[in-house]
């Protein structure tokens, strides 16, 4: 087991403005070992940049406390900026009249390195994020994705061991997406960086980390593995497919006693969904069912993906 | 020797960035061209018959010249700031751990030189086409020049700081052009005024014009007109530089460095 390398205690922020207080973050705490790869989901508002702001030290946090690789991020913000860089939502992170070159070259003189003990590891770089045939081209004139590998690509440079990636997929097209993906996940298996990655894409965070932390409303309402989740969920996740429709009896008499059932009707097809957390409550289901003499085709677990424990997380559909 | 990487970093994104606009810089130096040769010939015009006013002709040569610096100067920090943040860039700014102090002194300096040699460019423009030529007496020149600029560069720094809060300091930035017109123009007055010299700039524009127009050198001048230069510069830095840092952890507190 490595040890951990980021710690984020009682993290609290909260926005003041003449129309009052925002708490953004409330509480949150977590930390995330070396090389690991983490991914921050949760719904727009969440408080996700937030955290990765109060992180890379460009947000004041309210209280609470974080320490970087051993650096406290609050009382020595610079000692923290030696471990740790980020690439943030919504921002271009590059220089738009600079070469892919001339960006490389800036941020890791931005970061106090020298050109010469940077070169090599910039040809890797252009060379890992397929930017040889672009090197000399100005950032304004290369695709959005490119600018976004190019992005990446800048806070690679500063050769920190901490990486925080906000939203790093975000409006890029199917191909540049599943690249950058591929270049993250090689990192990844690498054991090259700590990441933390916030993203509204499932895919990314399934693809790529191994552990996932949903925050919802600024608190963290899930920590934990991905495959524990989704054990987790398939272990009280069940589907019954029938023929025909339910009555309204039937339906009043299920979401009467299941609260977390779906009922979806498909033409002359039903399909029911719900989490039992006893095994046993199947068959108070088939009973329902049996009443109508509904023709019940089959019942088996469910195999949810991210994107559905996800959704069931942050709608409170999972205790 | 990190802080000197950066700052050579910073210094050559900076060169790039202006080369990189080729037709902004021309249409800069084109338009403060077209300004100058108003004002000087329509001063000449106005006043041409009037004994002395060739006095008067070297001054608008010089105060022009020494309004452009100032304005460079002032403009840097606060639009690049604008800039940055519109841009995104600033945030990664903020994530350098050699600091930002290091990175806006490294700022100032790389514009600092540009604008040197801009200005002594134009300066030595403005000389040619009216053919007045001043007392270029470059080592008095360029120390008193870079000490007098320091002090404008605080005002910099708190507009900078203000945008970063406020956003839309246009207004302001407009009305500080003619402040600093105003200043400039003040220096010529100490005499009848001597507490102006407590104001930006004006003990500065005037220490320069005693080298400009009366020739004097820097060595010759009295420790005690340095050192009051030095000591009212750092003083208008030093509180500009205050407002900003207070300003700067206001936008800290409400998340406002990448927002524009």
């Amino acid at each position: 087991m490595s040890e951990p390398v980021l710690h984020v205690k009682n993290l609290r922020k909260v926005y003041r403005s003449r129309r009052g207080e925002t708490v953004a973050v409330e509480g949150v705490s977590f930390s995330v070992n070396r090389n690991e790869v983490v991914g921050l989901l949760g719904p727009n508002g969440a408080g996700k940049t937030t955290i990765i702001k109060s992180i890379c030290t460009i947000l004041r946090p309210t209280s609470g406390e974080i320490w970087v690789d051993g650096a406290d991020a609050m009382k020595n913000p610079r000692a923290a900026l030696e471990k740790v860089t980020a690439v943030l939502e919504g921002n271009r992170n590059v220089y738009w009249r600079l070469t892919v070159r001339d960006n490389l070259e800036f941020f890791a003189g931005l970061q106090g390195q020298s050109l010469r003990s940077v070169k090599t590891y910039i040809d890797e770089l252009i060379e890992l994020f397929d930017l040889k045939e672009k090197v000399n081209e100005q950032a304004r004139a290369l695709s959005r994705g490119m600018q976004q590998k190019l992005a990446v690509a800048c806070a690679l440079v500063k050769r920190t061991p901490i990486l925080l990636l906000d939203e790093p997929t975000l409006g890029l097209d199917v191909e540049t997406s599943y690249e950058l993906r591929w270049i993250l996940k090689r990192m990844a298996e690498q054991g090259q960086r700590t990441i933390l990655l916030s993203s509204h894409d499932m895919n990314v965070v399934q693809d790529i980390c191994e552990r996932v932390i949903i925050i919802n409303h600024g608190k963290i309402v899930v920590d934990d593995q991905i495959e524990n989740l989704r054990k987790l969920f398939t272990a009280s996740a069940y589907r019954f497919e029938m023929e025909g429709h339910l009555t309204q009896h039937q339906e009043r008499k299920l979401k009467e006693q299941f609260d977390l059932i779906r009922i979806n009707t498909d033409g002359s097809r039903t399909v029911i969904e719900a989490e039992l957390l006893d095994s046993q409550r199947v068959y108070e289901i088939i009973d329902v069912l049996r009443e109508n003499g509904c023709q019940l085709e089959s019942v088996g677990k469910q195999y949810p993906d991210l994107e559905e424990i996800f959704l069931r997380i942050v709608k409170g559909e999972k205790q | 020797m990190r802080y000197l990487y950066l700052l050579r970093a910073m210094m050559k994104k900076n060169f790039l960035i202006i080369w990189r606009y080729p037709f902004n810089l021309t249409a800069g130096i084109i338009s403060i061209m077209m300004i100058f040769l108003v004002i000087f010939y329509g001063a000449k015009f106005i006043g041409g018959s009037t004994p002395n006013f060739g006095n008067t002709l070297e001054s608008i040569v010089m105060g022009f010249m020494l309004w452009t610096f100032i304005i460079f100067a002032f403009s840097d920090l606060t639009w690049d700031f604008i800039n940055e943040a519109q841009q995104g860039t600033l945030e990664q700014l903020y994530m350098s751990p050699l600091g930002f102090g290091w990175v806006s002194f490294s700022y100032i300096l790389s514009f600092l030189v540009i604008n040197l040699i801009l200005t002594l460019g134009l300066f030595m423009l403005m000389m040619a086409l009216t053919g007045k030529w001043l007392h270029l007496d470059f080592f008095s020149l360029i120390p008193l020049m870079l000490l007098t600029v320091w002090g404008v560069y605080g005002f910099g720094f708190a507009m900078g700081g203000l945008a970063l809060v406020f956003k839309q300091v246009q207004a302001v930035f407009q009305i500080f052009q003619f402040v600093w017109v105003a200043l400039v123009i003040a220096a010529s007055a100490l005499e009848t005024f001597p507490w102006a010299k407590f104001l930006p700039v004006t003990w500065g524009v005037h220490l320069i014009g005693r080298v400009l127009i009366g020739g004097q050198s820097l060595s010759a001048m009295p420790i005690a007109d340095v050192v009051f230069l030095v000591l009212i510069s750092a003083v208008y830095f030093l509180m500009g530089y205050v407002i900003f840092k207070r300003l700067e952890r206001v936008a800290r507190d409400r998340g406002l460095l990448g927002h524009y």
